[in-house]
C-alpha cells in the first residue's frame, strides 16, 4: 500500500474511532433503584433525608401523650393539617416532597384524621361550587360540611454549613411543632438532626 | 513518490494547522459580536448570539446567558443558565491533570473556565436578584448563604465580596431578619474596608446610614455609637420611617473590561534566545462610566457605587499574572523545543509545520463574564406607601441627561421594594421589573 493512501486511511479510522466513542458516551447509563435506596451524590439535601426525617418524626408524634390526651378528652381522633416548613437552609430544598411525606405517614397511621391543605381546598371548593350548578342533586356534595381541623402541623428546616478548603461540615437541624388551632398551646415539638460530611476531591483527570 | 508521501508528518501539520487556525481565535474576537450589541443598548441581539451554541455546560457561556436573559427581563431562564454554571464551577473544584498539562503544551484556554472568585460570588448575586424579581425572596436568601459558604471556604476577608455582604444585609432585613442583618451589614463594613486597594471603594454612605438606622431600630446602642464614630457621623439621625416603604434600586451599569491580548517578546535564559508570549490584558484606563440619580417627590438623590466590577477584574488578573506569565514561558521554550525535535527528525519543513501549528494555538486566555456591568449603583429611599413613578436618570461626562427611565413602584408601610435596571447605552423603552417583596407579586411594566 502506498505511504499516502496509509495516510489518508488512518486518519478516517481514528476520526470514526472518535465518533463511535464519542456517540457512546452521549447515551446516558440508566440504572434502576428501588425507591428506598440511599442516593448520597452531592451531599445536598435529598429524597432519602425527606422519607427518614418525616418517617421518624411523625413516629415521635404519634407516640407522644397529646394524641392519647385528646382522645380521652374529646373521644375522637384528632383532625391535623400540615402549614408551611420553611426553608431556612443553604440549598434550594422543595419543601413540598416533605410535606408530601409528612402528610403520607400520618395519613397512613390511622391514628389522625387529614383534612387538606389551604391550597388543595380552594380547588375542593370550587368544585363543589361547579356541582351546585350541574350536577344532579342526589350526588350534590353540599357547602358548609368540612372538618376544622383540631392541630396544625408547621416547621422549619436549618442548616449550618462549616467549610474549609474542599471539606463541608453541614448539619441540618428539621423542627416540626403541633400547634393546638384553638388555643395556640404548642402540644409537641419535634427535632431531627442530620450531619453530613462532604470532601472534594483536588483532583481530576 | 510525490511530496506528501516523503513528508507525511508533514501532510498531518499541515491539516492540524489548518483546523487549529479556524479554531483560535481569542475568547475576546469570538465575543466581539456580542458585546458590540450590548454596548449599543440591543440585549436582544446579544441574547440570540449567546443562545446559538444550543444546551452547554460551558461556565463563561452560562454566565452570560444568566445576564444577558435577566436584562430581557426572562429571569427564569436567566436562573436556569446561572445554575448550571454554578453546578459546573463545583464539578470544576479538583485541578485536572490533562487540563494543566494542555495548558503547558497548547495554550491556557485548555483549562476549563471556572470564573475568578469575584465571578463565582456574582453567580449568587445574580440569581438572588432573579428570585427577588420573580417575587421568591425566600430563594434569594439561599443564595445568600451558598456565597457565605462559598466565600467561607475560601478564607480571609481580602477574597469576599463587599457587595454580596451588602446584598445579604437588605435581604435579611427584607425577610424581617433583623439579627441576621446586622451580622451582613457589620460584615459588609468590614470587607469594604479590607478590600478598598483591591476595588477603590470605602464603605458607602449608604450602607453606613442602613447599619445605623437598624443598629437603632434594634437598641443596640453601644455598638450604634462605636459605629457613629467610626463613621464620623457624629451628628447622624435616625430618619422618621413610621408609616413608610423602602424603595431600593439597583443600576447595573456599563460592560465589565474586556480582557484581550497582547503579545510580548521574553528572553529565554534556556533557549538563549527571544520567545514571543501571549498574555491577556485590560485596556487602560478604564472607560469612565456615567453617573446616575434619582428623582422622587421633588428630590434628587445621586446613586452610589456600591460595586466596582471593573476594579475588581483587574486586581484578579493581576494576581494571577505571575502564574500565568511563568506557563506562558515554559509554554513558549516546550513549543521551541518541539520545533527543533521536529527539525531533527523529520527536516525543516515539519519544523515549518510544527511552528505553525505553535503559532497558531499560542492564544492569550481572555476568558471571563464580559457581560457584566462595570459597576453596581445603588439608591435607597423612603416613600409614603403607595403607587409612585420615580424616574431614574443616567447623566452623561458633563453632567447633562443622556437617559431617562421610569420606575414605576408599589411602597407598602414596612416593606421593601428591589428594583433592578441593566444600563449600557439609551434606549427609548425601559423595561422594569417591580417586586414588592411582601406581597411577592410580580408587576411588569
Amino acid at each position: 500500500m502506498p505511504v499516502l493512501t496509509k495516510f489518508r486511511v488512518l486518519p478516517v479510522v481514528a476520526i470514526s474511532a472518535l465518533f463511535a466513542f464519542a456517540l457512546t458516551g452521549c447515551n446516558p447509563k440508566v440504572t434502576r433503584t428501588s425507591a428506598d435506596e440511599v442516593t448520597d451524590l452531592s451531599g445536598n439535601w435529598n429524597d432519602t433525608d425527606s422519607r427518614l426525617v418525616s418517617e421518624e418524626m411523625i413516629q415521635d408524634v404519634l407516640s407522644r401523650k397529646w394524641l392519647s390526651q385528646f382522645n380521652r378528652k374529646h373521644g375522637k381522633t384528632p383532625v391535623v393539617i400540615v402549614g408551611t416548613v420553611k426553608n431556612l437552609s443553604h440549598e434550594h430544598i422543595n419543601t413540598r416532597t416533605f410535606i408530601n411525606d409528612l402528610e403520607k405517614e400520618l395519613i397512613n397511621s390511622g391514628e389522625v384524621e387529614f383534612v387538606a391543605s389551604a391550597g388543595e381546598r380552594d380547588e375542593l371548593r370550587q368544585e363543589r361550587k361547579e356541582q351546585d350548578l350541574h350536577s344532579r342533586e342526589d350526588t350534590r356534595k353540599a357547602m358548609g360540611q368540612e372538618i376544622g381541623a383540631d392541630f396544625m402541623l408547621k416547621g422549619s428546616i436549618n442548616t449550618i454549613v462549616d467549610a474549609v478548603k474542599g471539606e463541608q461540615a453541614r448539619f441540618y437541624q428539621i423542627d416540626l411543632t403541633l400547634i393546638d388551632l384553638e388555643s395556640n398551646r404548642k402540644v409537641w415539638v419535634g427535632q431531627k438532626k442530620i450531619k453530613k460530611k462532604i470532601e472534594k476531591g483536588g483532583i481530576r483527570f | 513518490m510525490d511530496f506528501f508521501s516523503r513528508y507525511p508528518v508533514v501532510q498531518l501539520l499541515v491539516l492540524i494547522s489548518i483546523m487549529l487556525l479556524e479554531g483560535c481565535a481569542t475568547s475576546a474576537l469570538k465575543s466581539k459580536d456580542m458585546r458590540t450589541a450590548l454596548s449599543q443598548g440591543r440585549p436582544d441581539v446579544a441574547l440570540k448570539e449567546l443562545e446559538q451554541k444550543g444546551e452547554t455546560d460551558d461556565v463563561m457561556v452560562n454566565m452570560n446567558r444568566g445576564i444577558v436573559r435577566r436584562m430581557v427581563g426572562d429571569f427564569q431562564g436567566s436562573n436556569q443558565a446561572l445554575e448550571l454554571a454554578k453546578r459546573r464551577i463545583d464539578e470544576l473544584y479538583a485541578t485536572s491533570l490533562t487540563e494543566q498539562a494542555g495548558a503547558l503544551m497548547i495554550n491556557d484556554e485548555s483549562i476549563s473556565f471556572e470564573g475568578d472568585r469575584y465571578e463565582q460570588v456574582l453567580v449568587h448575586a445574580y440569581k438572588a436578584l432573579n428570585y427577588i424579581a420573580l417575587g421568591n425572596i425566600d430563594a434569594a436568601r439561599v443564595e445568600v448563604l451558598q456565597s457565605d459558604v462559598k466565600m467561607m471556604e475560601w478564607g480571609e476577608a481580602p477574597e469576599e465580596d463587599p457587595f454580596m455582604r451588602y446584598l445579604a444585609g437588605i435581604i435579611f432585613e427584607a425577610l424581617g431578619e433583623k439579627d441576621q442583618a446586622i451580622v451582613a451589614y457589620r460584615k459588609a463594613v468590614g470587607v469594604y474596608r479590607s478590600t478598598k486597594k483591591k476595588h477603590g471603594l470605602a464603605v458607602p454612605r449608604h450602607l453606613q446610614d442602613d447599619f445605623l438606622r437598624i443598629l437603632a431600630e434594634e437598641n443596640r446602642w453601644s455598638e450604634y455609637k462605636q459605629y457613629k464614630h467610626k463613621f464620623g457621623l457624629s451628628s447622624w439621625q435616625k430618619p422618621e420611617t413610621k408609616g413608610m416603604g423602602e424603595l431600593i434600586v439597583l443600576l447595573h451599569n456599563g460592560l465589565a473590561p474586556q480582557r484581550n491580548e497582547h503579545s510580548i517578546q521574553t528572553w529565554s535564559n534556556e533557549l538563549s534566545l527571544n520567545i514571543k508570549i501571549a498574555l491577556p490584558v485590560y485596556a487602560l484606563p478604564p472607560e469612565s462610566v456615567t453617573q446616575a440619580r434619582l428623582s422622587y417627590l421633588g428630590v434628587q438623590k445621586y446613586l452610589e457605587t456600591v460595586e466596582n466590577v471593573d476594579g475588581l477584574a483587574r486586581a484578579a488578573l493581576q494576581s494571577d499574572m505571575p502564574v500565568i506569565t511563568t506557563r506562558a514561558i515554559a509554554r513558549a521554550v516546550l513549543k521551541k523545543k518541539s520545533e527543533k525535535k521536529m527539525e531533527e527528525r523529520q527536516g525543516g519543513l515539519a519544523q515549518l509545520a510544527m511552528f505553525i501549528v505553535n503559532r497558531a494555538t499560542e492564544i492569550a486566555d481572555t476568558r471571563c463574564w464580559n457581560t457584566l456591568p462595570q459597576e453596581i449603583q445603588l439608591a435607597r429611599v423612603f416613600l409614603p406607601e403607595g403607587q409612585h413613578t420615580v424616574q431614574l436618570e443616567v447623566l452623561g461626562k458633563n453632567g447633562a441627561v443622556v437617559d431617562m427611565i421610569e420606575l414605576n413602584a408599589t411602597i407598602k408601610s414596612g416593606s421593601k421594594t428591589i428594583l433592578s435596571e441593566h444600563w449600557t447605552a439609551p434606549r427609548t423603552a425601559a423595561k422594569t421589573v417591580a417586586v414588592n417583596t411582601e406581597a411577592e407579586t410580580r408587576v411588569k411594566f
